[in-house]
């Protein structure tokens, strides 16, 4: 059914109703007898159209509607916030209660998007916060916790965005937490009191939980090694639900791992995921897809592992800029954007870590977009505060596992430096660049030689001689990293990443090149087919 | 090479670092035993050793300081390798500012610098760096069979009074390295064989056709 075209011309009628007092149908009255003159008050304040939206909504969720619930979920809810709820929040969960029969897993489901909103468009309270929360804590041990699987089905795109929205929450209360200064003593008091609220380990329990019902990675396993998928998945993991909500929780760990600083292990979350293959199961949603490519691309640079970083930013970068037309029109435009900017960002930085030839389309998206700052980050003395602007930008908002020590007096606390996780990351990241800062501009002289000797490469660059055999130590050890080849994301093999090499011979350097040949290959194999399609044509109309 | 598990990692661990029961702090005392026989036996597993960096980052109180210096010089023996800066990562603020992890980062920063002859000067130079390093056998050892490698990468020959620098190696003991290393060396100068790292050859790549581009011409030909 058409849905948007009911909200428009139910709009108009709204005006009214928002404006006088409502005339209660038949069923808004008995449920109002049934719930008293309490949530009277905020019952008128919801306009006709919301309140047919959630009662749709309801309906939808109960039948398991799920191309019904796409609709509602990713159109109409986002078209009525726009409408009406753009400066404040949904309607009180209390207050719509009486539309559903007070159900309450549709609540819990209907909260999710109540606090959702409430983060994205206002300023979460720490009400808000710990409930949020809580309503979590009652979704996940719902369907965790019943007996035997539920018989909820939502859409991939809510799934993800529960796991995604779940862990953003997460990370936006460990930096709320973190500062104390402008607290008031009771806001501290319930901190301290309430500290197993968006604690790691809870979190890290819900994403484990969820991996363990659905047996996903039993799942991934049969599908990687082949075997009985039913067995495999059991009563849990063979609903998409279920299924869903694991797969969706490793991406979830892939990203809390990062968070944490913790990249070793975020990579070894996705062993059983096989990133190159067609169809796997993160593309089915976008924002997943992305957000994949984005933590391993990150988690392989902080690894220096830059090469196989580069691999996978162009690989997404591509995939958003074909897919450009398409989700243009979804509500998370802008948030695939700014991924997709921030991973330019990163790009700029490991082309210059790790000097290589990108796709074309990539190259000149990035010459438009850090044209200026990739000059930079080649040059010696303008680099350092490019790689530290860059990386601030693109890097994710790192997290303090524990918040301050709350059991301190509060004229302590209030004294402490806070520990900023991002300064701190930056600064170690930061520290290890500046090591390699001079092999630019090395290597841009390497390129115009093929021998020289190292006093005259050494005046060149106003280095000590013995300076000069550090640092062409040092190039040649950053010159090869581990690359991966096949099996898990964490596997390799030491490789030459540089097209350019060099050797010492007491005090002559030899430096040698590695060309691309040409490549007939597709040339040729095109030609064959299109001279076969002739033929294979003349053949028909000869025997018409 | 799949560095991220060594042969010697016994069952337990890997038992242990695959599944949940990483998380609980009850397990430290078995991953810091295990790290207390790496650091005995010149053995490395990185990823059990930022195992028990996890549990102390997550319960604080579990810290035990020496613990955290050993895993850092355990780390420092696998350089170029990321697992230093990957332990750094994992510690707080307060604790990268403080010692023993000031000193044991100069001596990265040396090391990831191949700096190498400064690295022994500022080694040999004040005696908190053997004590920070003492309950790790065989840490010079490490560090020099990592330069040995840096410097066969890059040089095909170098002056062994050079290479003594690097190694913090002179006349017998220099000579007997470079014996066993494979090296030879005459008048002055060291000959490093050539090895697929230290040849510099200019190579053209030619492309590769795989034999699934070529199912298609394939199918044309049994249709004939």
């Amino acid at each position: 059914m058409n849905y948007d075209e009911e909200i428009d011309i139910a709009s108009e009628v709204d005006l009214v109703v928002n404006a006088y007092p409502v005339q209660d149908d038949g069923l808004d009255e008995e449920l109002l007898a049934a719930d008293q003159t309490t949530q009277q008050y905020q019952e008128v304040l919801i306009p006709e159209v919301v309140k047919n939206f959630i009662m749709l909504f309801h309906r939808s969720v109960l039948e398991n509607n799920v191309y019904e619930l796409q609709q509602i979920y990713e159109h109409s809810f986002n078209k009525l916030t726009e409408k009406f709820y753009l400066n404040e929040s949904w309607p009180e969960p209390e207050a719509i209660s009486p539309l559903v029969n007070d159900d309450q897993v549709f609540l819990t489901l209907y909260r999710e998007l109540f606090y959702r909103h409430i983060y994205s468009r206002l300023t979460p309270t720490m009400e808000h916060r710990f409930h949020s929360y809580e309503n979590y804590c009652d979704l996940f041990n719902y369907i965790l916790n019943s007996e035997g699987p539920v018989a909820l089905e939502l859409p991939n795109q809510w799934l993800w965005d529960i796991i995604d929205e779940f862990i953003y929450q997460f990370q936006s209360f460990c930096n709320y937490r973190n500062r104390i200064k402008n607290k008031t003593p009771e806001e501290l008091a319930l901190l301290r009191d309430n500290s197993q609220i968006w604690s790691c380990y809870s979190v890290l329990n819900v994403l484990y939980s969820l991996i363990q019902k659905s047996r996903i990675t039993e799942q991934l396993l049969v599908s990687k090694n082949g075997g009985d998928m039913v067995e495999a998945a059991g009563e849990y993991g063979s609903r998409p639900l279920y299924k869903m909500l694991g797969y969706f929780s490793i991406v979830g760990l892939l990203r809390v791992h990062c968070l944490l600083g913790d990249f070793t292990l975020a990579l070894k979350m996705m062993e059983n995921i096989e990133l190159n293959k067609k169809q796997a199961l993160f593309a089915r949603v976008t924002a997943c897809h992305v957000t994949t490519y984005y933590y391993v691309g990150f988690a392989y640079m902080m690894m220096r592992r830059y090469a196989d970083a580069i691999k996978a930013f162009s690989h997404i970068l591509t995939f958003i800029n074909r897919t450009k037309q398409y989700h243009s029109r979804s509500y998370q435009h802008d948030q695939i954007n700014k991924k997709g900017d921030q991973m330019y960002a990163l790009l700029a930085m490991c082309v210059t870590l790790c000097p290589t030839r990108l796709d074309e389309n990539i190259h000149s998206q990035l010459k438009e977009k850090y044209a200026d700052q990739s000059t930079k980050l080649s040059k010696a003395d303008e680099a350092m505060p490019i790689f530290e602007e860059l990386f601030l930008f693109a890097c994710p908002k790192f997290i303090s596992p524990n918040g301050p020590n709350l059991d301190e007096d509060p004229e302590v606390l209030n004294s402490m430096t806070v520990f900023e996780p991002v300064q701190h990351y930056t600064k170690i990241f930061l520290a290890e660049v500046r090591n390699s800062i001079l092999l630019p501009t090395l290597r841009s002289y390497l390129k115009l030689y093929t021998t020289m000797g190292n006093a005259k490469l050494a005046s060149f660059l106003e280095v000590e001689p013995e300076q000069l055999r550090t640092l062409l130590m040092m190039a040649k050890i950053r010159s090869r990293q581990i690359k991966w080849v096949e099996g898990t994301l964490l596997e390799g093999e030491y490789q030459g990443t540089s097209d350019l090499d060099f050797c010492l011979r007491e005090d002559m350097i030899h430096v040698s090149e590695a060309k691309v040949g040409r490549r007939y290959g597709d040339w040729f194999l095109r030609n064959i087919n299109k001279f076969q399609d002739i033929l294979g044509g003349l053949e028909l109309t000869s025997k018409a | 090479m799949a560095r991220s598990t060594p042969s010697t990692r016994p069952e337990v661990i890997q038992s242990l670092i695959d599944g949940v029961d990483r998380y609980n702090p009850d397990n430290v005392s078995i991953l810091e035993e295990y790290l207390a026989t790496q650091c005995a036996n010149k053995e490395c597993d990185a990823m059990a050793n930022l195992a028990i960096l996890k549990l102390y980052q997550f319960n604080a109180h579990l810290t035990n300081d020496q613990v955290v210096n050993n895993i850092l010089v355990k780390a420092l023996t696998t350089l170029p390798e990321p697992d230093f800066n990957l332990c750094l990562y994992l510690l707080n603020e307060q604790m990268v500012a403080e010692e023993p992890v000031v000193h044991l980062v100069a001596l990265q920063d040396l090391i990831e610098q191949a700096r190498f002859a400064e690295f022994w000067r500022v080694y040999e130079g004040d005696d908190i760096y053997k004590e920070l390093t003492s309950e790790v056998v065989g840490f010079e050892d490490s560090i020099r069979a990592n330069i040995a490698n840096a410097v066969a990468m890059t040089f095909q020959s170098i002056e062994t009074e050079n290479l003594g620098s690097y190694l913090h190696l002179k006349g017998q003991a220099l000579s007997d390295f470079v014996k066993a290393q494979g090296w030879s060396e005459a008048n002055g100068v060291v000959s490093i064989p050539v090895n697929k790292d230290n040849e510099a050859k200019t190579t053209v790549l030619t492309e590769n056709i795989k034999f699934e581009q070529l199912t298609k011409i394939i199918g044309h030909s049994n249709d004939a």
